[in-house]
């Protein structure tokens, strides 16, 4: 797993176990914080009961989830060992406090007025943890048959959008979240990613395995406008292509673009926003790209910003000038968040960025009904015939009416062994 | 041709069926999309069986050999009743049996029909929201008070008492009409039923 998110004047590169804030305007020390060597699990006797061995049980420490808060003053992650770990960030970065989760996260979100952070986990459930009581355990909010995939909370802080592998949106009351107000149902695959455009608050923007983005008014449900990432690509041999999620979207701040990431493919797919006539989101530009990003966001002057997996060359800038969007190599921010970056930033991490966090979502399927069928029909064949052969010519094939007064167990006609 | 009724032996597999695993379901991508009148073909050619616009209104979920679907069909003709059944033998046999039971003579039971699905994960992709009832019904005492439990802790959920219950013509045959709740009878077990009302959420 690998993001990149902005907080404040820092610029976050998040990758395999490593955790990396570089602050954009002002030569200050990065700050680094390394899960391989955080805080380790007190071997505690009640809370092991379910982990057999807990102490044994394989964790990698990659980090699986990054948050920042809204105000850019908190940040949250959780790794593969199950932590959950909360950051202050001014004046200094420092470690509030480190959590034990049950179950290993996938999606982290602060509520708006910062007071909790939220966490989706791969068993389907949504807890929520306290900020102001860094050390309170978390409190089990909702949850989904699937693991969870992706979670955003709407800025008018009335719903919980969850997102899972099995192709299903749901939308939740963020008070009462046992009621659901709708679910947005349309996507073919698991749903990857989700995003609530800033500009459009009733807006909801979902990417997924089946390499669509949909566009939705969440609170009824309805689908308003579908994208196949696909077919925007043009590529010639589009059935040989491996199927690609949708990895990330993000959306600039004064709400008019839209930038969507594939995973493992070297290019970024822009749109703008409409908001006259029909079409909502209509496709910009591509950006096609050296390497792969491994995340993009945008930061509040409007720039892309893109991650990529390369050591020489670990950020890219785009900014948005007469129409289209152009890199920008020689800006002092980029020179300076780039040296800040390199020193930690080495070749094992960056190819962990890379591996596919989507490709073992797809479903394979198994058709249990196909073997049963055929048996089934062998099975009638077989009888038939020998009914045939017992009766001959000029049978009378039972009714069954009689027997919907029996009590349904044999019909009326017995093969007879 | 009359269509032979199913023989349950054919059919017979074990209860429990693990609902997490990826079975492969059929669904449709939403309740928009859903084509009813497949399971319903006479509901949907003549409309003038319908009153409305025509919906399922009755969903047994875990309908068995679909017992109750054929009790009820007759009290409601002009409501479709569907059975979700999770196993793939025995939802054969429902769909089996409701074939036969159509094609028979005296005819009916065009509004019920079975699909092999996983109702816990699949019942949004069937149905919108919906306001209604909930009934339960069970042999076995724990099942019964655990039910209770979750229902009422529920917020959207209210406990309809006993006495508004005295006329409903479903609870009455709730306990003899099904596979399981003939057996409970033979061997002298009881039967806890317990009915729910969605409510308005109170936040």
């Amino acid at each position: 797993m690998a993001a990149l998110d902005v907080c404040g004047e820092w610029l976050i590169s998040t990758c395999d176990k490593k955790l990396i804030a570089v602050h954009t305007k002002q030569s200050r020390e990065p700050f680094v914080f390394d899960c391989s060597t955080a805080e380790a699990k007190p071997k505690c006797t009640e809370s092991d009961k379910s982990d057999v061995g807990g102490s044994e049980e394989t964790s990698s420490d990659r980090i699986l989830a990054v948050a920042v808060s809204t105000s850019g003053k908190r940040v949250a992650l959780t790794d593969d060992t199950k932590r959950l770990v909360l950051f202050q960030c001014e004046p200094s970065w420092q470690v509030i406090s480190t959590r034990w989760v049950v179950r290993r996260g996938t999606s982290l979100v602060f509520t708006k007025d910062e007071n909790e952070v939220w966490m989706a986990d791969k068993s389907g459930d949504v807890y929520s943890f306290s900020v102001v009581e860094p050390q309170k355990t978390g409190d089990l909010k909702l949850g989904h048959l699937s693991m969870l995939l992706s979670m955003t909370l709407t800025p008018d802080s009335k719903y919980v959008i969850t997102a899972d592998r099995d192709e299903k949106i749901r939308v939740s009351h963020l008070k009462s979240p046992y009621n659901i107000q709708a679910f947005c149902l349309g996507h073919l695959e698991f749903v990857s990613s989700l995003l609530v455009p800033p500009g459009h608050p009733h807006w909801l923007l979902s990417g997924s395995g089946d390499g669509t983005v949909k566009l939705w008014e969440y609170e009824s449900g309805r689908r308003v406008q579908t994208w196949d990432l696909k077919q925007l690509r043009d590529m010639p041999n589009s059935e040989n292509e491996k199927k690609s999620a949708v990895s990330r979207i993000a959306g600039s701040p004064c709400g008019r673009h839209v930038a969507v990431q594939c995973e493992r493919l070297p290019s970024v797919q822009l749109f703008a926003v409409d908001q006259e006539g029909e079409a909502h989101l209509v496709p910009s530009s591509r950006l096609t790209l050296s390497h792969c990003p491994l995340d993009l966001t945008f930061d509040p002057e409007g720039r892309l910003w893109v991650l990529l997996d390369s050591r020489e060359m670990p950020f890219l800038m785009y900014t948005h000038t007469g129409g289209s969007w152009t890199p920008n190599s020689v800006s002092p921010e980029l020179k300076r968040v780039t040296e800040a970056l390199r020193p930690h930033w080495d070749a094992l991490q960056i190819s962990a960025g890379l591996e596919s966090r989507f490709q073992h979502l797809y479903k394979v399927s198994f058709d249990n009904m196909a073997s049963y069928r055929q048996k089934k029909q062998e099975r009638l064949q077989q009888q038939n015939e020998h009914w045939d052969k017992k009766r001959g010519p000029g049978n009378v094939q039972q009714s069954n009416g009689a027997s919907k007064k029996a009590k349904g167990d044999k019909p009326v006609a017995q093969a007879s062994k | 041709m009359s269509v032979l009724m199913p023989q349950k032996r054919y059919y017979r597999q074990r209860a429990h069926s693990n609902p997490m695993a990826d079975h492969t379901f059929e669904y449709p991508v939403c309740p928009e999309d859903m084509d009813w009148s497949q399971l319903y073909p006479e509901f949907y050619v003549d409309q003038t069986l319908a009153k409305g616009p025509v919906q399922v209104e009755f969903a047994d979920i875990g309908c068995g050999y679909g017992g109750l679907l054929v009790e009820l069909s007759p009290l409601f003709p002009n409501q479709l009743i569907l059975g979700l059944e999770i196993r793939v033998k025995v939802s054969d046999y429902v769909q089996d049996r409701i074939r036969s039971l159509r094609a028979a003579e005296t005819g009916g039971y065009q509004n019920i029909a079975c699909l092999r699905s996983n109702a816990m994960k699949y019942l949004p992709n069937f149905f919108s929201k919906g306001q209604g009832l909930v009934y339960t019904n069970t042999d076995v005492e724990e099942v019964h008070l655990w039910m209770v439990k979750h229902f009422s802790e529920h917020p959207l959920f209210t406990q309809v008492p006993d006495a508004e219950l005295v006329d409903d013509i479903i609870i009455n045959r709730l306990g003899t009409c099904t596979e399981e709740g003939k057996k409970v009878q033979r061997t002298g077990g009881k039967n806890y039923l317990a009915v729910f009302r969605r409510v308005e959420d109170q936040n």
